[in-house]
């Protein structure tokens, strides 16, 4: 079955979800982490709805994986936080759309 | 409005060595003529746990990819340089790499600015007529006259903190009280997405227009030139 830009973003958001409830913790930055559930996923969804069929690119799906390995490895509140910024930026760079 | 020395105190000694070291000047001239995309592998290096370069090279296919431009090529260099940089700064304790993140901020800001104006300067205090000094200098000033700035740098976009954007702002309006004028803002190397939403939240009584933003996608804007 022929990977699309849909199951790489779906794979992306999984990614993200695991890092908001590693962020969790940190109750001070709760609005924060929410303000940035709501931007990136409607950015991601964005591309999902105006790409979504497409082929996967050479090379994204690899570069999704190991990215959402990546945020998988991060177990401090703190890091994740910060991952929840990086994350969507990376995986939108490798699709090649701007964040 | 007058700029001068900040007051050492013991953290800024203890930073001025990580300031100084080598790494941070490698990776700020690196940074500084790099694409959105090698800053952005900067970031998450940085901000990362894997300190396999396999890894990085894999989650960025547009940089290392079969369709990015082969070793040899200056921006495959360039590409490969940003990674081994970053991987030794991803490689200290946490809190030096924390203080290494700021430093090359400052750094690339430093260098960015220096290419459209100056004179730069670094950890300077701005000082008004009959208003009390800020106790904290601002990470990186232009001091020309007519024309002078002030920055803060920020690693991330959780750096936008109230108590920032409050001291920018008093010295914005100091200077306008002196009929002068004083351009302040934000240098954030994350994205600005993450930053804007930061910033209204933490603005407070801050006009948000008075407060220059410059994120990690624009900041070739400090060098007067659009984003590679």
């Amino acid at each position: 079955m022929i990977t699309t830009i849909a199951d790489l973003i779906d794979r992306a958001l999984g990614g993200f979800d695991v890092l908001t409830v590693t962020a969790e913790p940190v109750e001070d930055e709760y609005q924060y982490v929410t303000d940035l559930g709501t931007v990136w996923r409607a950015r991601l969804r964005t591309v999902a709805t105006a790409r979504g069929t497409e082929p996967a690119p050479p090379g994204t799906d690899a570069a999704i994986t190991a990215l959402v390995d990546e945020a998988a490895r991060i177990t401090d509140p703190h890091h994740a936080i910060d991952w929840l910024s990086t994350l969507p930026q990376v995986a939108l760079a490798a699709l090649g759309e701007p964040a | 409005m007058r700029f001068m020395e900040a007051r050492p105190d013991g953290r800024a000694v203890v930073y001025a060595h990580i300031q100084a070291d080598p790494l941070v000047a490698r990776a700020a001239d690196l940074l500084a003529d790099a694409t959105t995309t090698q800053r952005l592998l900067a970031r998450a290096v940085m901000n990362g746990e894997s300190l396999d370069p396999a890894v990085w090279r894999t989650m960025f296919p547009t940089l290392f990819g079969p369709a990015a431009p082969a070793p040899g090529d200056p921006v495959r260099d360039r590409s490969e340089a940003v990674l081994h940089a970053s991987l030794q700064v991803a490689d200290r304790g946490d809190q030096t790499r924390s203080q290494f993140r700021g430093a090359i901020v400052e750094a690339i800001t430093e260098r960015l600015l220096a290419v459209r104006t100056g004179p730069v300067r670094r950890e300077r205090r701005i000082l008004f007529d009959g208003r009390p000094a800020e106790i904290h200098p601002y990470d990186v000033t232009v001091e020309r006259d007519g024309a002078a700035e002030a920055w803060d740098c920020k690693w991330g976009a959780r750096g936008i903190k109230a108590d920032v954007l409050h001291q920018l702002d008093d010295a914005r309006r100091g200077a306008a009280d002196e009929s002068g004028r004083l351009l302040v803002g934000l240098v954030v190397f994350d994205a600005r997405r993450s930053s804007e939403i930061r910033l209204v939240r933490e603005r407070g009584p801050v006009a948000i227009d008075s407060v220059k933003l410059i994120a990690l996608e624009g900041l070739d804007r400090l060098a007067g030139r659009k984003p590679a």
